[in-house]
């Protein structure tokens, strides 16, 4: 069991320290993440708030195993967000989430390591395939509501969103 | 997309994203709840979809965030029991003045947000004390051992002895420091020839008194041939006459086993 799985079993017995742990570990990514998204300070924050709220009520949904809670805080903020950004009811997403993360993210200078890797990868990425990514991801567009806004093919969509992924984990990996 | 065929990596990816339609996505969820390979095709692009996420900016938190949290998990634990005193909510409601009666408990309840904050900063400072004080008896331990490696190095008392080999090239060779004060041994072996895994060699003090040869460490040189053995445990006050080398089996040997590798004499003490 890694830090973050302890600290985890930690707060399931209501001890604050670990969930303060938890906290200054990952709020700032957290945060960050909404702030992409929503654009505005007090929303990205109550979105940042509501989603530790979530692990200290319910830490027991993230120890069954939904792999790095520092992957699973990012995904569920993005998609906490995007709820928020389109209006539309909470989805069940952070009960779905489970994904493979093969990184650790509990230590910061790993995860600020990570970052900085992530971000140069992005940004090799052609023009087309970022714009396409970033309308999905950060805005929650539809592949339809990209290719009326870009003009291009459906099929051209899917396809740029699923190469600049296959590029990212790609590159992460060389 | 097609029940039979899996599901696009591309349509995998908008679900992951929650960008499909409501219909696509049902039949996305229909497919996945029979389908493991997708599932796991979905937690590897869920994965991705995280780093994307780190790709974001980092921004600072508002000022207060972090109190703020806490501050709500204090509230939410102090709601939970105060539902389960009707006694109290009777005492309100024979009061004449309601505002009146809430002010004590709102301070009440302000009072316990800082004290529970307060606590949490104190237990925060001694878990970051207790972390120092290790990290710091880490340093105190290495320090001394660097200490122990300079002093048997420098004493004007320690024993500088030259191992060599008994015969020509390859020239296995070693150069061993023995301070018999203290028990302390330096020795490094160089040009040494690889052992098969079952073999070791073996350091050995021989003592000048005659007594039987003491054992100084096991080593195995690295793909170079160096090895060396640091400060082996060893009895203090045992003047050595020499120092060899053995191979021995692997887990070391009481007695050395001949021929002898390396040898060398130990000068007089201060030489």
């Amino acid at each position: 069991m890694n830090d973050d799985g302890l600290l985890i079993v930690r707060v399931q017995t209501r001890d604050q320290v670990a969930m303060g742990a938890i906290f200054d570990r990952y709020a700032t990514m957290v945060y960050s993440v909404a702030f992409r998204v929503l654009k505005d300070a007090a929303q990205a924050e109550d979105v940042m708030q509501e989603i530790f709220l979530q692990v200290w009520n319910n830490p027991e949904r993230f120890a069954q195993g939904r792999g790095s809670l520092g992957a699973w805080l990012a995904v569920v903020a993005r998609n906490r967000s995007i709820d928020i950004l389109r209006r539309r009811r909470p989805t069940e997403s952070s009960d779905e989430v489970v994904l493979h993360a093969a990184t650790d993210l509990s230590s910061e200078v790993e995860r600020n390591t990570l970052m900085a890797k992530v971000r140069g990868v992005l940004k090799r990425l052609p023009q087309e395939q970022q714009r396409s990514l970033e309308l999905a991801y950060f805005e929650g567009l539809t592949h339809s509501e990209i290719a009326a806004r870009t003009g291009d093919p459906l099929g051209t969509v899917k396809t740029r969103i699923r190469t600049a992924l296959a590029s990212l984990r790609k590159g992460m990996e060389a | 997309m097609n029940d039979i065929r899996h599901i696009s990596q591309e349509d995998l990816a908008l679900h992951a994203m929650q960008v499909l339609s409501a219909e696509e996505s049902a039949a996305v969820r229909a497919h996945l709840d029979q389908c493991a390979q997708c599932r796991g095709d979905l937690a590897s692009l869920s994965g991705d979809l995280a780093l994307v996420a780190l790709g974001a900016d980092q921004q600072p938190l508002p000022a207060g965030a972090r109190e703020r949290f806490f501050a709500k998990i204090a509230t939410e634990a102090n709601m939970s029991p105060a539902a389960d005193r009707p006694s109290v909510v009777s005492i309100q409601s024979k009061r004449p003045n309601p505002a009146a009666v809430w002010v004590p408990w709102l301070a009440v309840a302000a009072l316990l947000v800082v004290s529970v904050t307060l606590g949490f900063e104190v237990q925060r400072l001694r878990l970051a004390l207790e972390a120092e004080t290790e990290a710091s008896g880490r340093q105190a331990a290495a320090h001394a051992r660097a200490q122990q490696v300079l002093d048997v190095l420098s004493a004007p008392a320690a024993q500088h002895v030259l191992l060599t080999a008994a015969k020509t090239p390859p020239q296995p060779s070693g150069r061993a420091v023995y301070l018999a004060s203290r028990g302390g041994l330096i020795f490094q072996g160089n040009n040494l020839a690889q052992l098969s895994e079952d073999k070791t060699y073996e350091l050995w003090v021989i003592p000048a008194s005659g007594a039987a040869p003491i054992p100084a460490g096991l080593f195995r040189p690295d793909a170079s041939g160096n090895a060396s053995v640091v400060l082996p445990p060893l009895p203090a006050g045992v003047p050595a006459k020499a120092l060899g080398v053995t191979i021995e089996k692997a887990g070391g040997s009481a007695t050395p086993t001949a021929p002898i590798i390396l040898a060398g004499a130990a000068p007089t003490a201060g030489e």
